[in-house]
């Protein structure tokens, strides 16, 4: 079970910082950051920099994204931003207009 | 329609969360929480700004306002600091509040007195006043005073009216004589 879950109707204007898994299905508007993996929704809209141990994505987001771990667009998944992970994939059907840092 | 949102025990959100449906908080909200359905405050939760919703449950900690279309349950162990207003307030024993108490969209006009003076709500928590109906709610503790009061009268009452029958004995002194018995007899007729 998902520690904290941003639901479908919900809407947070501001940031959000945890030590655990955050699933995102809502609209965030500000800065979230977690310890944990961090999973944004097909439904959701992200206005947002991310930052989490692992960062998936399957809604729309738009903001920087880092993660220790790897950073993961999914098919349906939509990015504008700057990426900085160890690892990267971009699903086919995802979209994403950034940059990429992989810190080679 | 949506499922249910929760804001974890590690998690802290520092803005506004709004939103449809219901909201479960176990970690730490500092703004002002706006949800259609119900928001449930757990054990450990803390909250730094108002809340409106249809239901509101609080066993964490909240300071700011909570303003319930339905209901404001304050369960045990809870602590809130403001104002409460809804249909519908319950607070259980061992909830602590400090702020007003407003029980709106009620016609009686009786129940909209007693929170008034119920304000310092402070010695509350010791009674229960969870109850399903409105009316009665906020007036609880009130009538539980009065009851006490007027009992307490009646008690008073109950132990001087011994104390004015001793009186009577006087009576036995009366009765020694053959008059004294048919005083007795009319007394006891009246």
């Amino acid at each position: 079970m998902a520690g904290t879950v941003i639901g479908e109707g919900l809407s947070i204007e501001g940031e959000i910082t945890s030590d655990e898994e955050v699933v995102v299905q809502g609209n965030l508007r500000g800065k979230l950051s977690s310890t944990d993996a961090v999973s944004i929704g097909p439904s959701s809209v992200v206005q947002a920099d991310i930052a989490g141990q692992s960062v998936s994505i399957a809604g729309q987001v738009t903001g920087d994204v880092s993660a220790p771990e790897r950073v993961d667009i999914q098919a349906g998944g939509r990015l504008v931003g700057d990426v900085k992970a160890a690892r990267f994939t971009i699903a086919d059907g995802a979209s994403f207009k950034g940059a990429v840092d992989m810190e080679v | 329609m949506s499922p249910a949102s929760v804001i974890g025990a590690g998690t802290v959100v520092r803005g506004n969360v709004e939103g449809e449906g219901s909201l479960e908080l176990f970690g730490r909200v500092e703004g002002d929480v706006s949800m259609s359905g119900d928001v449930l405050v757990a054990e450990g939760a803390s909250v730094l700004g108002s809340i409106s919703a249809a239901k509101i449950s609080v066993l964490g900690a909240v300071q700011g306002d909570l303003r319930g279309s339905e209901a404001v349950l304050v369960e045990r162990g809870a602590r809130v600091v403001g104002d409460l207003s809804a249909p519908r307030i319950g607070i259980s024993a061992g909830g602590l509040v400090r702020g007003n108490v407003r029980t709106e969209g009620e016609p009686s006009a009786a129940a909209q007195r007693r929170p008034v003076a119920a304000a310092p709500v402070a010695h509350r928590p010791p009674q229960v006043a969870l109850s399903p109906k409105p009316p009665q709610v906020a007036p609880a503790p009130l009538p539980a005073r009065e009851v006490a009061t007027t009992d307490a009268v009646h008690l008073v009452a109950r132990s001087k009216e011994p104390e004015r029958r001793p009186p009577p004995p006087v009576l036995p002194s009366l009765g020694k004589g053959a008059k004294g018995k048919k005083k007795k007899d009319r007394d006891s007729d009246d």
